[in-house]
């Protein structure tokens, strides 16, 4: 084992924990918003994956487009999904909210399964073709560059969203206390929608962004829902920097531990760090002791 | 439960009692038909094989009945989903044996079902012909369980002759943690030394790994000669992906879990100088032209593909074999016979041709087929050919 060997476990290490940290997004802003867990967040990653490669392959439309195309059709879904299915839940209360974000997650597998099939889905090409790049040794995935600028963005953007907009004041307030901010005049209904289809959203960039190198398939959604809800954890459910720094971390924690112990408990590390969090530091480790969430 | 049991058994009574009431009527040419129960994932992370496999049946029952059937009787085969689930493989099992009095199990599509039915076909006595690759499932021994797919105790022994034959020495090992890898990686570590190869890296993914880089790095650094893949799940895209990404030029190999078309569409070009072990029907000019397994094979291929528009996979190769290599046993049975009459016949089962391979099952053997039935393919331009 050399010290190149060990910058390749952290590259290794920052490309899947950046696609973690991308569903740790999803799960923190729906979070914030509703106070629950939404289980179905993996399925938005599946889809943005499965729609990505269908349109590609199947309607023969540009990369580009296929992609975009994609993340809106999956935030459609996610803005569906909350008007059918978590809206009509009038008291809010978050056990029964749960487990609807749970049959929802079993009802988009099964339709997708229904209409797509079993198989998994060809791969989509590279974003920018081309061999990859090697540093000192070190080489990196040109993807890999992809999915590092688009986290990088939407962690920026996502905090220009909740810093500087209206809306993204609207949505803290929520967070903090939902029934005072509907007795100032916030629309927190439209909120809860709104948290949704940015979780789809990003759940389905992460779907895409994968796909060149990962073949989408129905049942893609639970591993790395998984992930994205432990680095979620680790993060704190607090604001996008702590769930991006969570997504990274476990990423990085898997790496090392596979390629330093054995990549047996590669899928172990993610768990270990739920419970190690859950019980140790409950308000995970970038969790400050305020109580804002997001 | 008992009293439960006892009423679907009065109900099964009852019903059937009617039935047979109203064939008398219509002559012997309307007699009960043969019943056999098949468990298939049409649902899950295995839906991919077990929806094949229930059309290669429907497709072989259409053909027998059309013609005459079995003892003049019709077969009927009742297929339920486990949903790729032990629990429900098992509890489908128990439904078909109790309640539709089956005379024989197909089942699972995956290993882990297959042993949860097995429990089953051990409790009532019934024959149970798996249609997945698991070890475990024929080498576990239970006189009542065959098994049609090459088995890893098979291939594994091929596969490494194979690449020691082609002069190398030092293989880098890739399984995934599901049970098919697993399975295969413990076969490995075992044959290697009598094959002459030394396993110099022993690397592990999990279904739904997204990065193989940590894994392939170890293996670059542990000097391997070629990459042992051994998967049948998508993961092996991303593999041999990662592989070129990381400019790794190292021969791969694998098992029949990669003679998958899906394999080949997801990795494009890396999956282009791939070379695995498989059975013939890849390529049916493997078993010699003018051969009763050609002509099989490629009967077997078109009617395939006149029904369902589609080439058959592996997968509806082994559902072919489980279903005929139970139709043939009962042909030689007389009339009335009990499940336990045609697990002794399927025993006796001798140089059946199939599409896996040519099966000949023995008092210790329930999988039946040999290394002559494996032949080693390349795969050149997205297309599977026989290696040389």
């Amino acid at each position: 084992m050399t010290g190149k060997d060990l910058l390749q476990f952290i590259v290794a290490g920052l490309s899947s924990g950046a696609l973690y940290a991308l569903l740790a997004l999803g799960f923190t802003i729906v979070y914030a918003s509703t106070g629950v867990i939404n289980f179905a967040q993996g399925e938005f990653y599946m889809l943005g994956g499965m729609l990505g490669v269908l349109a590609f392959d199947s309607l023969g439309i540009p990369l580009v487009f296929a992609a975009l195309l994609a993340i809106l059709a999956t935030t459609a879904v996610g803005v569906l999904f909350e008007l059918l299915a978590i809206r009509p839940r009038k008291d809010g209360d978050p056990l029964a909210l749960i487990i609807i974000t749970v049959g929802g997650s079993i009802l988009i597998q099964s339709l997708t399964r229904h209409a797509v099939g079993g198989e998994e889905l060809a791969t989509l090409p590279s974003f920018s073709p081309g061999p990859s790049i090697g540093i000192a040794g070190v080489t990196i995935v040109r993807q890999s560059l992809w999915i590092w600028g688009i986290t990088a963005v939407a962690v920026v953007g996502l905090t220009l969203l909740y810093r500087r907009t209206r809306f993204g004041k609207a949505m803290r307030a929520c967070s903090i206390d939902r029934d005072g901010a509907r007795l100032v005049g916030i629309d927190t209904a439209r909120v809860v929608t709104a948290s949704f289809a940015l979780a789809a959203a990003l759940g389905a960039i992460a779907g895409v962004v994968i796909s060149p190198t990962v073949p989408p398939v129905f049942y893609s959604g639970a591993s790395i829902g998984l992930k994205g809800f432990a680095a979620a954890i680790l993060g704190g459910l607090g604001n996008p920097v702590a769930a991006v720094a969570g997504g990274l971390t476990l990423g990085l924690l898997e790496n090392i531990a596979s390629g330093f112990i054995s990549s047996t408990f590669k899928d172990g590390i993610a768990l270990v760090v739920l419970l190690g969090v859950l019980f140790v530091r409950p308000q995970g480790l970038f969790g400050g002791r305020s109580r804002e969430k997001v | 439960m008992r009293v439960r049991v006892g009423v679907a058994a009065f109900v099964a009574a009852s019903v059937l009692a009617a039935t047979v009431g109203g064939c008398s009527a219509t002559g012997d040419s309307q007699k009960d038909a043969y019943k056999i129960g098949a468990v298939v994932s049409l649902s899950g992370t295995y839906a991919g094989l077990g929806d094949p496999e229930k059309k290669a049946i429907e497709m072989e029952v259409a053909r027998v009945n059309a013609d005459g059937g079995v003892n003049g009787r019709d077969i009927e085969v009742i297929f339920l989903d486990d949903a790729t689930d032990e629990a429900q493989a098992q509890g489908a099992a128990e439904q078909l044996v109790l309640e539709d009095e089956v005379l024989s199990l197909i089942g699972a599509s995956g290993t882990g079902q297959s042993m949860a039915m097995r429990t089953v076909a051990q409790e009532y006595d019934v024959p149970q012909v798996s249609m997945a690759g698991g070890t475990v499932i024929t080498q576990e021994f239970d006189p009542l369980v065959f098994q049609t797919p090459w088995s890893n105790t098979l291939v594994v022994p091929y596969v490494l002759k194979s690449i020691r034959d082609a002069g190398f020495e030092k293989v880098g090992l890739m399984t995934d943690g599901g049970g098919y890898g697993k399975d295969g990686r413990g076969v490995i570590l075992n044959s290697a030394p009598a094959a002459g190869v030394a396993i110099v890296a022993d690397e592990v993914f999990n279904p739904g790994d997204t990065d193989m880089t940590t894994q392939l790095t170890k293996i670059r650094s542990s000097g391997a000669e070629v990459l042992l893949m051994w998967t049948a799940g998508r993961e092996a895209s991303t593999v041999v992906k990662s592989l070129d990404q990381l400019g790794m030029d190292i021969p791969v190999y694998g098992g029949p879990g990669i003679a998958r078309k899906e394999f080949i569409e997801g990795a494009g070009a890396s999956a282009d100088g791939v070379r695995f072990a498989a059975g013939k029907i890849l390529v049916p000019s493997a078993y010699g032209e003018g051969t009763d397994a050609f002509g099989i094979a490629t009967d077997f291929v078109s009617r395939y593909e006149e029904s369902y528009g589609q080439s058959p996979d592996i997968f509806a190769g082994h559902a072919y074999d489980a279903f005929n290599l139970i139709v043939e046993a009962m042909k030689r049975l007389p009339e009335e016979f009990s499940p336990a009459d045609l697990r002794d016949e399927i025993e006796k089962t001798s140089g059946f041709v199939g599409v896996g391979g040519t099966f000949t099952f023995s008092e210790t053997d329930h999988n039946g087929i040999a290394a002559q039935d494996l032949v080693m393919y390349e795969i050149v331009n997205g297309e599977w050919k026989l290696a040389e």
